[in-house]
């Protein structure tokens, strides 16, 4: 009956009348307030945003997968493989000293597995970059596993140069010596359930990529490489072992992958874990020490000019500890670097990581590095599954922390989502123009609270082809980047000027409409279509590579929000002047940080430049020309 | 010359679409494989499998794989080439005897011969990227959007026996097109011009051939078409197993291989004893918007069509993104309900959206192994969102319409309040 009696009340036309009045104060009161809730989601946006190594956001990692069992075996490593090792050690020393080719070096370590009873063979590459070309030779062993059919594989490898200085010549002396032991050491053993792949690559990363994209079929045009002899598996997992110094203090964990891929969670977990109950080494994320190790060394490198209680408060250690970790990985992840070899595997669906040996005068050695990657395998053996697929997002912050994706993720989104809203209300306000009053009394009329609004036609086609031209703008240029074959600085400041002079088609395009009115309010419309782009970038990168996502959306949040037009033209060209510096001002700034972004891109396939140069810059042009252009 | 000059700029875009189909660069993507772009009733990959066996005389429909009606197999072991280089070609011809349909929907729509907006319409298909996507992919959508748009056409025209028969070959290259024939009738029986600002009763609209006896005639010719069709399919499957195999498809949703459209996900998570109920609502679900839609765009059967189809482009089972491409593209032939869209832009953003993430979810899903199909559900949620909106805003429109005074409105009759 009441039912009856409500769909009735419903019906007529006062609940209509009632519901549609409802309904345009809501809307009257979210556009009034619309300006304070972009704010608002701009701010709260950049505040959780450094809140993030804030500890209370972090919470302490766990197992995912129950399989892995990590730091639950005994290992057999001892003392007398420790003495293999070093024997090992002795001849890789001896090929250093009488500065032998890479060729050679690799038919030595192959004989060296041959000895053993493991087939092993070498591979030949060559990059060619430009007129620059790159050779060396990776030796890889497959070790059959003795359990099943060969199916999956886990690998261990050692690249010739470290890590330590990003390959700048650092040897990697340990590290290889460690995998060669570790070939005889573990084919004593019938537990093995994968095969297990020996990689001893050339160089720093191009070696590594190189047998990676040969072992997955994977073409390269400027890549020519041997095929492999021997094979194996799908590969699961991956062990990098980097050692470059005599001794180890910590061992240190390095995730990031190309294109801000990190490998599972879990995987990492295990490591940290075998790491500090099996070897008995205190763990780093990264290289970065724990302040509460060395109370009275400054780790932190906090800057000088901040007060001393404010340095010795413990809260704000911990912070900053944190806040370095965090902006170590958002360096890496941004940019699509890998922070170690480890991270060219991540593309072929591979969990990898670096075991990093932090190099110190003591206590750590071969013993210790080998019981690790002892028992890591055996944990990573014991895997008949894929690791669980929620543990792929995360910022950790200690070795111990993480956060999860629901407590980083949401910063990013809420300024993409203050940058809708803006270019909503944008794209309203473009469509409406103040009717002037009629009997030449306009400017008096104003002040009263009633506004006769008239609707206009949006210029949204022109709009839309000002976008494609700077977008098409940003791809000449990428293309001029990385088809020219020396950047020097004068051909980089001839390109920035270049940048500066791009708006000067669209200029003399929009000047040729004779009456201005044809093409009413068409700032306002591009900077509407430049913030929904902007926003859609942001919401939709953050998923992938949340880093990336993160520094673009602090970099073009607030200016494309303020972007906006003004009557002045010397007012309107520094406006224009500030947001091409924020696009292009790379190119002058920092050269040597572009000359890696386009190597990466060249040889490792990163994104990184093809998307500052297509998106990134094409974007903040776009609200460099909104200030431009006449109001 | 003029470059909006259909008679120029008409063979110029089918130039283009050629040229980009033999393109190697599209090879080099690997389309046919994707997901999105075909679903197991209209692969290219499958369809081939089919007639490998049926050239080897194994049945086709014996195994788990082949969903495509007989008729593909009659056509592709006689007249249409097999081989990819040649079938790009085929499949961006049929893509331009679209457009050109939906020009022509256009022009009876205008009762005009030819005019300024016949470009934009036949560029608003062929470059539509959710039809051009599976089409060089070389989905077999193609061919069932072609034919729904030529069976509009020819009913437009009113030319009855034609307009039914491509109606009946496309029941049997897609079942849910069935669903179409309700206001393609009316639309026989009526005018294909607009009446969106003046809705009347059906009889108010109805041409001399609008009665009772001739929607029997037609909907008899159809049954008949159908009936020999059927014979013919039985021929050539040399059995009557097709039937289960394609009409059934649509029904009883075998295969679960993913697509963006909103059943396969909720069919893997489905305990099986709940599977025939909920495949019975899913489908009843569909039959249930033609009767109000028919009856409330009675005057304007071709709108009533244009919004079955953004239904079917929605909640279609083995939907590509040729189905909702298919009534984006439509929504040129009706200009006039565009002042009355009420969010165009949160509907266009939904899209971008959707368009952005579900190729990137379906690769953190099944590339790169981080996500899990629960993303790759997600972002077909938002597509659907997107479908929803689009459809939703164009009946509200069609509706709006009736009342009018957006004119008024535009000249600033209605005064806002601004503080």
């Amino acid at each position: 009956m009441s039912l009856l009696s409500r769909l009735k009340r419903a019906g007529n036309e006062d609940g209509a009348r009632v519901r549609i009045r409802r309904r345009k104060a809501l809307a009257a009161l979210l556009w009034k307030r619309l300006r304070f809730i972009r704010v608002t989601l701009l701010l709260v946006g950049l505040i959780w945003m450094l809140a993030i190594p804030l500890p209370m956001l972090s919470q302490g990692t766990y197992i995912d997968e129950n399989a892995l069992q990590p730091a639950q075996v005994n290992t057999y490593w001892d003392w007398a493989d420790v003495h293999r090792a070093d024997r090992y050690l002795d001849q890789v020393e001896e090929w250093v000293q009488h500065n032998i080719s890479s060729i050679e070096r690799a038919d030595m370590l192959v004989t060296e597995f041959q000895k053993l009873g493991i087939p092993a063979a070498t591979q030949l590459y060559a990059y060619t970059n430009g007129d620059k070309v790159v050779q060396g030779a990776n030796v890889y062993a497959v070790f059959s596993s003795p359990r099943a059919s060969g199916d999956e594989a886990m690998v261990i490898s050692a690249s010739w140069l470290s890590r330590a200085g990003e390959g700048d010549g650092t040897l990697n002396r340990r590290g290889v010596s460690t995998v060669l032991a570790l070939a005889a050491f573990l084919k004593n053993y019938s537990l093995w359930a994968k095969d297990i792949i020996f990689v001893l690559s050339d160089g720093y990363m191009e070696g590594m990529h190189a047998w990676l994209s040969t072992y997955h079929g994977s073409v390269q045009s400027n890549l020519r490489a041997d095929p492999l002899v021997l094979s194996s598996g799908v590969i699961w997992t991956a062990l990098n072992i980097d050692y470059p110094g005599h001794s180890f203090s910590h061992i240190g964990l390095f995730l990031e992958g190309l294109n801000g891929r990190l490998p599972n969670q879990d995987l990492v977990n295990s490591c940290q874990i075998i790491s500090r109950y099996t070897g008995g080494i205190p763990v780093l994320l990264y290289d970065q020490f724990h302040h509460s190790e060395f109370p009275n060394k400054d780790v932190l490198d906090l800057p000088f000019w901040l007060p001393e209680f404010v340095k010795r408060n413990k809260e704000f250690k911990e912070f900053s500890y944190r806040a370095k970790n965090v902006l170590r990985h958002v360096g890496y992840q941004g940019r699509g670097m890998a922070s170690g070899v480890h991270g060219l595997f991540h593309q072929f669906r591979i969990d990898a990581i670096t075991l990093y040996g932090e190099p110190a005068p003591g206590p750590h050695g071969f013993h210790a590095m080998g019981r690790v990657v002892e028992s890591s395998l055996r944990t990573t053996n014991n895997l008949l599954e894929r690791l669980h697929a929620s543990f792929f997002f995360y910022i950790m912050t200690s070795p111990y922390t993480f956060l999860k994706i629901g407590k980083y993720l949401p910063s990013a989104v809420l300024i993409s989502v203050s940058m809708l809203f803006g270019g909503i209300s944008e794209w309203i306000g473009a469509g409406w123009r103040v009717k002037k009053a009629e009997g030449g009394n306009g400017k008096s009329n104003t002040a009263t609270s009633e506004v006769k609004w008239a609707r206009q036609p949006r210029p949204l086609l022109h709009a839309l082809c000002i976008v494609l031209y700077t977008h098409a703008f940003g791809f000449v240029v990428f293309l001029a980047l990385t088809g020219t074959p020396v950047l020097n600085p004068v051909i980089m400041l001839f390109l920035f000027t270049l940048c500066l002079t791009s708006p000067i088609p669209v200029l003399c395009s929009l000047t040729s409409f004779a009456r201005r009115d044809e093409l009413p309010a068409i700032n306002r419309v591009l900077k509407s279509i430049n913030l929904c782009i902007a926003s859609t970038v942001i919401s939709v990168t953050s998923v992938l590579n949340f880093s990336l996502a993160a520094t673009t959306a602090v970099l073009l949040g607030i200016p494309l929000t303020l972007a906006s037009s003004s009557p002045l033209l010397p007012v309107r060209t520094v406006m224009y002047l500030l947001y091409v510096f924020l696009a292009f001002g790379w190119m002058v700034w920092l050269p040597g940080e572009m000359q890696r972004a386009l190597w990466s891109w060249e040889i490792l396939g990163v994104w990184f430049a093809p998307f500052v140069c297509l998106v990134y810059a094409p974007l903040a042009l776009q609200g460099g020309l909104a200030c431009l252009l006449p109001m | 010359m003029n470059w909006k000059d259909s008679q120029l700029s008409f063979p110029l875009l089918v130039v283009c679409r050629l040229l980009l189909a033999v393109t190697p660069f599209i090879d080099s993507l690997d389309l046919d494989h994707n997901h999105q772009l075909s679903s197991p009733t209209n692969s290219f990959v499958r369809l081939q499998e089919g007639l490998f066996l049926f050239k080897h005389d194994i049945d086709p429909y014996s195994g788990g794989s082949f969903y495509h009606s007989p008729l593909y197999l009659s056509l592709f072991t006689t007249i249409l080439p097999t081989s990819r280089f040649l079938s790009r070609l085929v499949w961006t011809l049929i893509d331009a005897l679209g457009a050109w349909a939906l020009v022509g929907i256009w022009r009876e729509r205008q009762n005009l011969r030819s005019s300024s907006r016949d470009t934009l319409i036949a560029a608003a298909y062929l470059l539509n990227p959710y039809i051009l996507l599976p089409n060089l992919a070389l989905s077999t959508t193609s061919f069932e959007n072609t034919l729904q748009l030529l069976s509009l056409l020819y009913a437009c025209r009113g030319r009855a026996s034609p307009a039914l028969f491509l109606a009946s070959i496309l029941l049997h290259l897609s079942l849910h097109s069935v669903l179409l024939l309700p206001p393609l009738i009316l639309l026989l029986l009526s005018s294909p011009h607009s009446h969106l600002s003046n809705p009347k009763y059906f009889t108010a609209y109805r041409n001399s051939k609008g009665s009772l006896s001739n929607t029997l005639s037609c909907i008899g010719e159809f049954l008949i078409y159908s009936v020999i069709l059927t014979l013919c399919c039985t021929m050539v499957a040399d059995s009557s197993g097709w039937i289960e195999k394609t009409w059934g498809v649509g029904l009883t949703l075998p295969d679960l291989t993913p697509n963006p459209g909103l059943w396969w996900y909720f069919f893997t998570e489905m305990f099986d004893h709940f599977r025939s109920f909920f495949l019975m609502v899913f489908s009843v679900h569909l039959v249930m918007y033609v009767a109000p839609i028919c009856m409330k765009f009675q005057h304007d059967p071709l709108f009533a069509s244009f919004a079955l189809l953004g239904v079917l482009g929605m909640f279609k089972p083995y939907l590509t993104l040729a189905d909702p491409g298919l009534f984006l593209s439509m929504h040129s032939i009706f200009p006039e309900i565009f002042p009355y869209l009420y969010h165009p832009l949160p509907t266009s953003l939904l899209h971008l959206h959707a368009a952005l993430l579900l190729p990137l979810f379906h690769s953190l899903w099944l590339t790169q192994g981080t996500g899990n199909a629960n993303f790759f559900y997600a972002s077909t949620l938002v597509f659907g969102m997107a479908n929803g909106a689009a459809l939703v805003d164009a009946i509200w429109a069609g509706l709006r319409i009736a009342i009018g005074g957006k004119e008024a409105e535009d000249e600033g009759e209605i005064a806002v309040v601004q503080e």
